[in-house]
């Protein structure tokens, strides 16, 4: 008979599969690590078109698809209140301990994350991203920000950069911040077993293809470097709006045959790209921290990347340098600067042993290790004391003049909502749902955790 | 007739078998939604529509001559309507498996109407305990996979009962269509995540 499980953990964003990038990987595999830990986990998302309502994926990770139609980017509406009554049962009926919410930028989250903590519950945030503070947007998502971790237990960032970040944005306080940074499936991300040829390098890059990637630093970049170097070429991975620039670059300057556009690439096959290439460029502006930067090191890549946010600390682990200066190669984000780069990276290109770095990012990135950390992060947040409403108030107040007292009134609206839910439904009649263990427990490897999908039929 | 019952605040399951032979007598299982909730119900409805009708009633009072007339054609008209949505009140829905020979599904009104629909043996695929979610809540459901029928069809439509009332009527359809719940408890199928 299996053990009943130590934490309950609801994980709320947005972004979750099938949309694929960062935030998404990072919930599933934490997941999957956590429930490999015997932690009971569930995730709540939005609805995806036709993919609306409980799913089962590897592992038993129970994801609630709540039909609530998105608006913008993939978030869902905001109502504010709208999500009171679902948040609510889906609490109690998994007996939730912790709820954990992913990204700032999800509408859902932190509206689950308001509920929570309305019904008393532990929470914990994790930001992924880096945000500004000059342009109206980011003015307001601060706020926003500032609201929703006014009250929280505790929060996570992937990398320092992304700490300070955080912090200077929401004014929470630095000793609640932990610093979890990302991990790489280096299982999945092995390199080739036979090396690709060195008569002609390819350089490799797979980003969504927008400003903030640095898709127009790209225009700039391959260009120049296919002229210095006739035997390099370029393989360029994924899609977005700034698609149309590169392909207007590969008609002026008849690239054509040496830079390869794949389009959209499933991240199923993101591996096998990359190991077809030498040398992985990632030219984001901005990054909290890059995972496809490791996943390119993990495949025994030679790394050109933009000195920006959290990258160089990708290379640093716990104060010490993963990777040498070497085996990865920063520049500013400017063309001449990136094509230097280039240069240099090309030049110490037979010096590199893919076989060595993949063997140096197994042993320090791992996403059991992270799931160990976040349990640490849970612990910590289960131990904070339970406040009381007016507590909780106080903290809202100094938010600001006008936004503490207009926070403070929605956080009582909140508080009355659910006493008014509590005697329309009390409790006791929302209903457990059973904890379903799959019977054959295969031992899955998280490298093959993406490509299936269970539908549970259950009894 | 062996019966066995559970009830909780707002329904009350009844099941009602032949004692002796197990697989080929005709089970019957009832949900009965409580007695005080139905007419609860009612009451609550027709004093809403009463009350509504009373307040324009009002201000036509104060705007127009004949009063008494509008109050009394108010109170027809918040009747009538009570009487409509009073069709709708489910007093119970219940199974009648055959073994062999089919199911019938029945839905019985407080008006004393019921529709009941039977669904051949043959026809059945599967009896499944499906999650459903709304934008408001999430339920147990009770739905039955149907040859050439995209759409799963619900044992209950309009009643909402507990998984404790449901896994012992799973339980029952599984082995009135010969379908071996012990081994059916997982069925995998494989996915493209890109979809």
């Amino acid at each position: 008979m299996a053990e009943p499980p130590k934490l309950r953990v609801l994980m709320v964003s947005d972004f979750f599969f099938p949309n694929f990038g960062g935030v998404e990987n990072h919930i599933y595999y934490l997941s999957q690590c956590l429930l490999k830990l015997g932690h009971k986990v569930v995730v709540m998302t939005h609805a995806y078109g036709n993919r609306s309502g409980v799913r089962y994926m590897t592992g038993g990770l129970k994801v609630y698809y709540v039909p609530w139609r998105p608006f913008v980017m993939q978030t869902t509406f905001p109502t504010v209140y709208g999500t009171l009554p679902i948040v609510r049962t889906i609490l109690r009926r998994e007996k939730i301990t912790v709820v954990h919410g992913h990204q700032a930028f999800s509408t859902l989250c932190h509206e689950a994350l308001m509920h929570a903590r309305t019904m008393g519950y532990k929470v914990v945030f994790t930001d992924h991203s880096l945000y500004g503070f000059a342009d109206v947007g980011s003015i307001h998502m601060n706020k926003v920000l500032q609201f929703s971790l006014a009250d929280i237990d505790q929060a996570i960032c992937v990398s320092h950069t992304s700490k300070e970040n955080t912090v200077l944005r929401s004014g929470l306080s630095p000793a609640k911040v932990f610093m979890i940074p990302n991990a790489v499936d280096t299982a999945m991300f092995k390199p080739a077993s036979v090396r690709p040829s060195t008569d002609i390098i390819t350089i490799v890059v797979i980003s969504r293809l927008v400003y903030r990637k640095g898709a127009d630093l790209l225009v700039e970049v391959i260009p120049e470097v296919c002229r210095l170097y006739p035997n390099v070429r370029f393989v360029v991975g994924g899609d977005g709006p700034k698609h149309v620039r590169l392909e207007e670059m590969r008609e002026k300057h008849s690239l054509q045959d040496r830079v390869e556009m794949l389009g959209a690439v499933p991240h199923s096959r993101v591996r096998s790209v990359l190991v077809t290439g030498h040398i992985f460029l990632n030219s984001s502006l901005t990054e909290a921290f890059c995972i496809a930067i490791l996943e390119a090191a993990s495949c025994g890549l030679l790394t050109v990347s933009t000195r920006v946010g959290g990258v160089p600390e990708a290379f640093f682990f716990h104060g010490l340098q993963v990777l040498p200066d070497d085996m990865v190669v920063l520049a500013e984000p400017d063309p001449n600067d990136m094509v230097r780069a280039i240069e240099k990276a090309i030049s110490i290109l037979p010096s590199i042993n893919p076989e060595d770095m993949h063997n140096r990012m197994k042993k320090l990135y791992s996403w059991q290790d992270v799931a160990k950390r976040t349990e640490i992060v849970y612990d910590r947040a289960l131990k904070c004391s339970n406040r009381s409403l007016l507590e909780r108030l106080s903290r809202f107040l100094s938010c600001g003049a006008w936004a503490g007292k207009l926070f403070c009134m929605v956080m009582i609206l909140d508080y009355l909502l659910w006493r008014l839910l509590q005697l329309l439904q009390p409790d006791e009649d929302i209903e457990e749902a059973p904890d379903i263990r799959l019977c054959d427990q295969r031992d899955v490897e998280v490298s093959e955790g993406l490509k299936e999908e269970d539908k549970v039929r259950n009894g | 007739m062996v019966s066995s019952s559970v009830s909780n605040k707002r329904y009350t399951y009844i099941h009602e078998s032949e004692s002796n032979s197990t697989r080929e007598a005709i089970d019957i299982h009832h949900v009965i939604i409580n007695g005080g909730r139905a007419t609860g119900y009612a009451r609550r409805r027709g004093i809403g529509f009463f009350l509504v009708l009373l307040a324009s009633s009002i201000y036509f009072f104060l705007g127009k001559e004949n009063p008494v007339r509008t109050l009394s054609w108010g109170c027809l008209l918040s009747g009538f309507l009570v009487m409509l949505q009073s069709r709708k009140f489910v007093n119970k829905e219940y199974v009648i498996i055959m073994p062999t020979f089919g199911i019938q599904l029945e839905t019985q009104y407080l008006s004393g109407k019921t529709v009941s629909r039977f669904i051949p043996v043959g026809k059945i695929l599967k009896p499944v305990l499906v999650e459903c979610v709304t934008p408001i809540t999430c339920y147990w459901s009770l739905s039955l996979f149907l040859r050439g029928e995209e759409q799963l069809t619900l044992v209950f439509k309009e009643l909402r009962p507990p998984l404790k009332m449901l896994v012992p009527i799973w339980k029952a359809l599984c082995a009135a269509i010969g379908t071996d719940h012990q081994s059916e408890t997982i069925a995998e199928e494989e996915h493209d995540v890109s979809s």
